[in-house]
């Protein structure tokens, strides 16, 4: 049943190159990738080794010097900035490292934003519901500046799976956070996916979350190699 | 979607106080201009109805025949009220004796503008009357009266008619500065024709009056015929009273300029404040992008947020500058006598056109590029967005100012010049805040630990540093130059309408009565001025050649007989401005002619000038022509001869005292004493004048407040720009064991230097830029103000230290992990 299964996400010989200066400075060489809608994956190696970048290259934030995208089949890379950003308003959610909210707007209002920008119905009472799901309901009308580090990424988990996406990035989501707050904010992310079966791509160097994804991908030296011991 | 979140946004970002000094640099634009131009307006409308008074109208048409009929029909067409009046000189006699009056014949709506003022009796004190005598009568000036010893009711001979005194004329509003021979007599029109005097080639100058709305006006100017001009004068306000013309002209140049400064000022924080908020808001930009939004979306965010911020601060600042108008007016309304004309239309459109002006071309060009923002930028937050169209919105922008600077100016001079020192010192201040910032790294190597930390930030944000400067430097250059143009101009029109300057004047004293009108005088404690002789003479010919006064409007004036004087030194309030003026010892005959009179009939030095004087003829070359200073109240002359031609018996004298109004009651005795002295009053022009500066010099103190108000914006707008920064950079250093104090203190030394070299650039600037206003436009004497160089950097340090140190309050209270946290490291 497995292989009944769509391919969500897929990248062909990707690569990243940059400039500085005379010298080129290559990130990522000969990325092959293919992930299954409602898989999680998780994307580990040491830091510096150029997860983050992939991650970009990935979500269409970032465009790649070599090789594709392809996003529900479809060439996602080499779209356009503003129709990637369309389409990510149609399916793909983020959790940062260090959230991104936005510090004007209250916890409410940045939960609407992916549902506005979608045009979706009634955003706000989505957005509400989505917030009491993560146990935040009493606290719509704070800002962020009057949230925990906890509570604003419980926030940008509202905010991302509100937006039912097919599918959410997720860049070292527990890195700004203690261990106990970060293991919360891990229960609630994977009780989230596991709910809307999204498919998850998860970047950290910790193997205890990696652990929790159903396989997880090594980033070493700008290549991608299967992780050894992943548990099954 | 984006309204509503636009909506938000802005609700948002304005309790976060983001989008406050935006507004508030904008409210200040609309605010200073809409207010400016309304004041402005009103007060001009006001002044010029009461100025008017002096024409008796608000136009006068002037000539030497009637004008035409048609034209009088045409401007009633035009709603515009009109009358007519024919000025002349005639001898009058009663039974037994004669004397030269100078008559106006005057239809019966006269004065237009203004008042005349009678009495019953000779010494009386007049009262308004809206009366015109009536066919058959006439109303004299107390002169007349005494001079041949008449009462009202006698009967006068003017030519043919007889025409019984009914009244004393003591007070008429056109007398104006001009100074009559003769006492005025005032009759009806009507009657002139049985005068018979009006022979061809007599001096007649016939008049037609108009008054009415400015557009109306100008509607009836633009139909008068194509050269109409070499027969007939067109008067305004300006034209027919030169001391209140200039001092109108230069409050209004001041008030513009004014105006214009605070624009200046005020798009300088809107472009500011516009570009930090643009600055913050890149990671929220990010933000959205990553989670769908398209540049369209940003776009259509930002601009909606601008455009509701924009609608909203427009309708606040134009209740706002219609009350600050309106408290200004009640301020004044000590002052104004007259009902204020309604505001018109144009300084609302005005204001509101600025400031959409002000929010396109400096805050948009920064909050469009947003849509440039890549999405990397959440994962990689230094990544500098390359803008595409930031040169081209730049561009637009300065088009947009150079549109503003010469809409405001209304004139290419004025914003030639502002424009001209802007761009002049900038690029100066540019290469020499680089200079000065040199020099303070290399002072700061030996300096002590707070300034070693002040003054390597200021190096380390060089670039940003001499943009700080020139903004300082520019905001305090444009704030002392109008502070100095401020005084010169209050000090010039006290200058003119000095306490005890004279307010009488005496005519017709002939040589043998002098001494005892003196003594008369000095007996009642009066201090008489200098005497001029004065006479009367004609221009007949030019070098050899006879003028025909029929040929020309300049062969008419030229040959029109008018006051001379003569004179072995320069008299007071002259100045040569081409040829040499006689030697006051050893002077060789000669001619002395002012300048304009000169140029308006088109005589140059060396011309040889046939005047003639009574039965004397003299063939003078001309040798000097004078500037004169038509603003003070001192009898000035077109024509000086140099002395020895003329005999001082030939002539009577002009002379002229000061009585203060307690002492009023003097004079009826002086007139009995001496029945054939004309004194002329002109107290009530001074004192009208007086107020009228008065009411000026409050009017231009306004603006100056006001622009005092856009400078410290401006100062903060450019503080607050680096604001982010400098929280991120102190953060940085208390986090790593900086005191509290040595924080401070390199501070205080950041801003105490920034203050210091920007004050002296401004004073550079200003030293600049006055000169060239107080010459080119003012046209007042050059001088410098060495005070600027005092007043600039003391200035520029305790403004600087003050606002920095209030607007960066938080970068040494704030606990340094949250600012590390806010403003990220
Ligand atoms: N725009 C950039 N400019 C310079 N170096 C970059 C840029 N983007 C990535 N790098 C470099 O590429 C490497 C990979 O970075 P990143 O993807 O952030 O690693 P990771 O997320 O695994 O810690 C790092 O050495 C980083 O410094
Ligand atoms: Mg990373």
């Amino acid at each position: 049943m497995e292989l009944d299964r769509p391919v969500i996400l897929s990248a062909q010989r990707l690569g990243k190159r940059l400039a500085l200066g005379d010298e080129q400075l290559s990130i990522l060489t000969g990325i092959d990738l293919e992930i299954k809608a409602g898989d999680s994956v998780a994307l580990v190696g040491a830091s510096g080794s150029g997860k983050t970048t992939l991650l970009g290259l990935l979500a269409g934030l970032d465009t790649p010097t070599e090789g594709t995208v392809y996003f529900a089949g479809q060439p996602f890379s080499s779209e356009s900035e503003d129709r990637r950003a369309a389409l990510r308003a149609e399916g793909i959610a983020f959790v940062f490292q260090n959230f991104q909210l936005l510090g004007a707007l209250t916890a409410l209002e940045n939960v609407m934003i992916p549902l506005e920008l979608a045009g979706r119905e009634t955003p706000e009472a989505l957005a509400r519901s989505y917030l009491e799901r993560v146990g935040l309901g009493d606290r719509a009308r704070h800002t962020p500046r009057q949230l925990s580090g906890g509570e604003q990424q419980r926030v940008a988990l509202a905010r991302a799976f509100a937006a039912q996406p097919k599918l959410l990035f997720a860049d070292e989501p527990t890195g700004n956070l203690d261990q106990a707050t970060g293991q919360r904010i891990a229960d609630l992310l994977f009780e989230l996916n596991a709910e809307a079966e999204t498919t998850l791509v998860l970047v950290t160097h910790d193997p205890a979350l990696a652990a929790r994804c159903d396989r997880a991908l090594r980033v070493e030296a700008g290549q991608l190699h299967p992780e050894q011991d992943s548990t099954s | 979607m984006s309204r509503g979140l636009a909506q938000r946004m802005l609700r948002r970002h304005w309790r976060g106080g983001e989008l406050r000094l935006l507004a508030a640099a904008l409210l200040l634009a609309i605010t200073t201009v809409t207010g400016i131009s309304l004041f402005v307006d009103r007060l001009e409308r006001a002044l010029v109805l009461e100025a008017s008074a002096f024409l008796a109208a608000d136009r006068r048409i002037e000539g030497r025949e009637a004008p035409p009929e048609a034209w009088e029909a045409e401007a009633q067409a035009l709603g515009l009220a009109t009358a007519r009046t024919v000025g002349f000189t005639s001898m009058a006699f009663s039974d037994l004796d004669a004397l030269l009056v100078s008559v106006q014949a005057v239809s019966p709506n006269y004065p237009l503008r203004g008042a005349l003022k009678t009495a019953g009796d000779p010494l009386a004190a007049g009262a308004v009357t809206r009366d015109t005598p009536a066919p058959g009568t006439l109303w004299a000036a107390p002169r007349v009266l005494l001079s041949l010893g008449l009462e009202v009711g006698a009967t006068l001979d003017l030519g043919a008619v007889s025409l019984r005194i009914d009244r004393v004329l003591t007070d008429t509003p056109d007398q104006g500065g001009n100074f009559l021979l003769a006492p005025r007599v005032l009759m009806a029109l009507s009657d002139v024709a049985k005068t018979q005097v009006l022979r061809p080639g007599a001096r007649v100058e016939h008049a037609l009056l108009l008054a009415g709305p400015e557009s109306a006006l100008g509607a009836f100017e633009a139909q008068l015929p194509e050269g109409f001009d070499a027969r007939f004068d067109l008067e305004d306000v300006r034209t027919g009273n030169r001391s209140l013309g200039r001092a109108l002209d230069r409050a209004e140049r001041f008030l513009r300029l004014g105006g214009l400064m605070a624009v200046l000022l005020a798009s300088l924080a809107v472009a500011l404040a516009a570009a930090r908020y643009a600055a913050q808001q890149a990671d929220a930009v990010a933000v959205m992008k990553t989670l769908g939004a398209t540049s369209g979306t940003i776009r259509r965010l930002y601009l909606g947020q601008l455009f509701q911020l924009g609608a909203l601060v427009t309708v606040l600042a134009l209740g706002l500058a219609y009350g600050v108008q309106a408290a200004l007016f009640k301020l004044l309304a000590a002052y104004v006598p007259v009902a204020l004309p309604a505001p018109g239309w144009v300084p609302w459109v005005l204001g509101t056109l600025t400031g959409w002006l002000c929010l396109l071309a400096f805050a948009l060009p920064p909050l469009l590029e947003l849509e440039t923002v890549t999405p990397v930028r959440v994962l990689r937050r230094d990544l500098a967005q390359a803008s595409r169209k930031g040169p081209l919105y730049r561009g637009l922008g300065l088009l947009a100012l150079l549109g503003l600077l010469f809409a405001y100016a209304g004139s290419f001079e004025l914003a030639g010049w502002v424009l001209l020192g802007l761009g002049g010192t900038s690029a100066f201040f540019a290469a020499l805040a680089f200079v000065l910032l040199r020099s303070g790294r290399v002072l700061g190597m030996q300096a002590g630990r707070a300034w070693r930390l002040g003054l390597a930030a200021l190096s380390r944000r060089q670039g940003a540093s001499i943009v700080q400067m020139l903004v300082f430097g520019t905001a305090l250059m444009l704030l002392l130059t109008l502070t100095v143009l401020r005084s010169s101009l209050l000090d010039s029109w006290r200058a003119q309408l000095p306490e005890g300057a004279p307010n009488h004047f005496v005519l017709n004293l002939d040589s043998e009565e002098r001494p005892a009108f003196q003594q008369a005088l000095e007996a009642q404690g009066v201090v008489p001025q200098p005497a001029f002789p004065m006479t009367r003479g004609r221009i007949t010919a030019v070098n050899g050649a006879v003028l025909d006064p029929k040929a020309s409007r300049a062969a008419a004036r030229l040959t029109e007989e008018r006051n001379l004087s003569w004179s072995g030194p320069l008299p007071e309030g002259n100045e040569v401005v081409a040829g040499q003026w006689w030697d006051e010892l050893a002077p060789v005959p000669g001619l002395s002619l002012e300048a304009d009179f000169a140029a308006g009939v088109g005589l140059t030095l060396g011309d040889r000038v046939t005047l003639e004087v009574g039965d004397q003829r003299f063939d003078l070359p001309l040798v000097a022509l004078r500037r004169v200073a038509w603003d003070s109240l001192r009898p000035n002359f077109f024509l000086l001869l140099s002395p020895g031609l003329l005999e001082d018996r030939d002539a009577t004298y002009l002379t002229s005292f000061f009585l203060s109004p307690e002492r009023q009651s003097t004079l009826p005795t002086l007139l009995r004493t001496f029945p054939s002295v004309s004194i002329i009053a002109v107290d009530g022009l001074i004192a009208q004048l007086q107020q009228i500066v008065a009411r000026v010099s409050i009017a231009v103190e306004v603006v100056l407040f006001l622009v005092l108000g856009a400078g410290a914006l401006v100062l903060l707008a450019s503080i607050q720009s680096t604001m982010d920064e400098r929280l991120r950079e102190y953060g940085l250093l208390r986090a790593l064991g900086g005191s509290r104090q040595r924080l401070q203190g390199a501070l205080v030394v950041e801003f105490a230097t920034l203050g210091v070299f920007s004050g002296m650039l401004a004073a550079l600037g200003a030293e600049l830029m006055i000169w060239a206003m107080e010459t080119q436009l003012f046209g007042l004497p050059a001088q410098s103000h060495g005070i600027l160089w005092f007043l600039g950097p003391v200035l520029g340090v305790s403004l600087v230290l003050t606002l920095g140190l209030l607007a960066t309050r938080k970068v040494v209270s704030v606990p340094p992990l949250t600012v590390l946290r806010e403003h990220g490291a």
